[in-house]
């Protein structure tokens, strides 16, 4: 009898562990999925953007047809996990180049349409940047359940390897000055 | 902003000459309480030996502390209406004061921060905006009270300042963000976090180390607690706590966010057996009003880069 409680009390610690090491694991694929929606959310205002601002910056009309290029080649799938993220990490680098360029367009920086893209585009990098540091919590969740006892035995046996986190630099960004813009 | 030594230059020039109508005022007072006080000593006492029992004392107690409620509460409306507002239209001319009001018993429900309570007071409302950034804030005193025939207990819930403001990013779900379980060494709230964990959500852990020490943070979506509390905002959470060196107690909800500092003391209730003026006490009220609306610039509450005007 104690024998068969014994067993019956095993199998349900084993029960409890491999869904605790499996719910982890479920977490950091949902939490990259969420990064992707951030992603896809940037995608999409990258076309507006690269609109209202080409007629305004006819000297960088090269970065505007390579943000484009760069978006539909990160759009397009069939990437590897490692290619996409360099494509993102590219994309946060134009722009940010266009960005600062916007600064020699007074014109450009007083235009209602455009702040309201540059608005869009500041909440959607931090919400990027949130995602990833969401991602990078589950996953050193999940790199723990990884290692710890006693679910590094479970993760063991499922072939369950440790992730990578993200690395992360936030950028500290300045305030809109509407009323100076008008003064100039 | 204004500094402390722009308040004591006010102080000389505008605040004085009321102060000195109070404290006429207010020597009469404490006069008129010891006389009473006399004959309420005696009283108690005679009880005391007749009954030889000490309830003498206690109905002594009652009946001077009545007493002096009564007789002191038009000083202490005076002195609100007069000197609090003045401080108060001293930090922005446009702030609306009104001492008898408070923070509505709604909204401090909205803020999810704390339990259950069935006793709410408060007062010294006051309400602007500063900059684009509407505020609100009041002095609150919430309790639960029960009782079963013969105990009853009285639980504090929260004392002190409750400020709400319009936060500058739009968000969907709840994020609460609380003083950490150290609390619980010292009993009731401790536990009540564990038992209200379900209606908070889950908890977020945090990658600042120095701020998981000090909070601890609960909320329906992970992402957005993060968009929220960024790596910038975590600092000036710190950085306020500790400029207010207070318990702190702050929600994101419905596009607002809300602070209770929590305060050992009553606030902005002058005290009738000190002079009042001594400029220490203007400068403590001045500070607490201050450390209220300094919310906003602390927090950055007025950076307006996100989709939210």
């Amino acid at each position: 009898m104690g024998f068969v409680i014994f067993i019956v009390l095993l199998a349900g610690i084993c029960v409890l562990l491999y869904n605790s090491v499996i719910g982890k694991k479920n977490q950091v694929d949902n939490a990259f999925a969420s990064i992707d929606a951030m992603l896809k959310k940037r995608y999409d205002l990258i076309p507006s953007l690269v609109a209202s601002v080409k007629q305004y910056m006819l000297h960088e009309s090269s970065i505007l047809t390579e943000i484009t290029e760069t978006r539909s080649r990160a759009m397009s799938g069939n990437l590897s996990a490692d290619d996409r993220v360099d494509l993102d990490n590219k994309i946060t680098k134009m722009l940010g180049g266009i960005m600062v360029a916007v600064e020699n367009y007074p014109d450009l920086k007083a235009n209602q349409n455009f702040l309201q893209l540059q608005r869009a585009l500041n909440e959607v990098e931090e919400q990027i940047s949130a995602a990833r540091r969401a991602y990078n919590a589950s996953v050193t969740d999940f790199n723990n359940a990884c290692e710890m006892l006693p679910t590094n035995i479970i993760a063991g046996m499922l072939n369950l390897k440790r992730r990578k986190v993200f690395e992360i630099t936030e950028i500290e960004r300045k305030n809109i000055d509407v009323k100076g813009l008008f003064n100039n | 902003m204004k500094t402390v030594s722009e308040l004591t230059q006010a102080y000389k020039e505008k605040l004085y000459p009321h102060l000195q109508i109070l404290e006429d005022e207010r020597k009469k007072i404490t006069q008129n309480l010891y006389v009473i006080f006399v004959p309420i000593m005696i009283g108690a006492v005679w009880i005391t030996i007749a009954v030889k029992h000490p309830i003498g004392i206690f109905l002594g107690l009652i009946v001077g502390g009545a007493v002096t409620y009564f007789l002191t509460r038009e000083y202490r409306i005076n002195f609100k209406v007069k000197i609090v507002a003045k401080i108060i239209e001293f930090i922005d001319p446009d702030f609306i004061y009104i001492p008898n009001n408070r923070i509505s018993e709604d909204k401090f429900v909205q803020s999810k921060l704390f339990g259950r309570f069935n006793r709410y007071r408060g007062d010294d409302y006051v309400k602007g905006k500063v900059g684009d950034t509407e505020i609100e804030f009041s002095e609150l005193h919430v309790a639960y009270h029960t009782s079963n025939g013969k105990n009853s207990h009285t639980k504090p819930v929260f004392d002190g300042l409750f400020v709400i403001a319009e936060f500058n990013k739009n968000f969907k779900g709840k994020t609460i963000v609380l003083p950490d379980k150290a609390e619980k060494m010292f009993g009731g709230l401790g536990n009540f976090f564990q038992k209200a964990n379900w209606m908070r959500g889950d908890l977020v852990k945090l990658e600042d180390t120095e701020f998981e020490k000090l909070f601890v943070v609960y909320s329906d979506d992970q992402i957005e607690a993060r968009y929220i509390l960024s790596t910038s905002f975590m600092q000036r959470i710190k950085d306020f706590r500790k400029k207010a060196n207070k318990k702190i107690y702050i929600s994101f909800v419905d596009t607002k966010i809300f602070v209770g500092i929590r305060y050992r003391k009553n606030l902005f209730e002058p005290n009738v057996f000190k002079t009042i003026l001594d400029i220490k006490p203007i400068i403590d009220y001045y500070r607490d009003l201050r450390l209220a609306v300094d919310i906003i610039e602390d927090l950055k509450l007025n950076v307006r880069i996100w989709s939210k005007e």
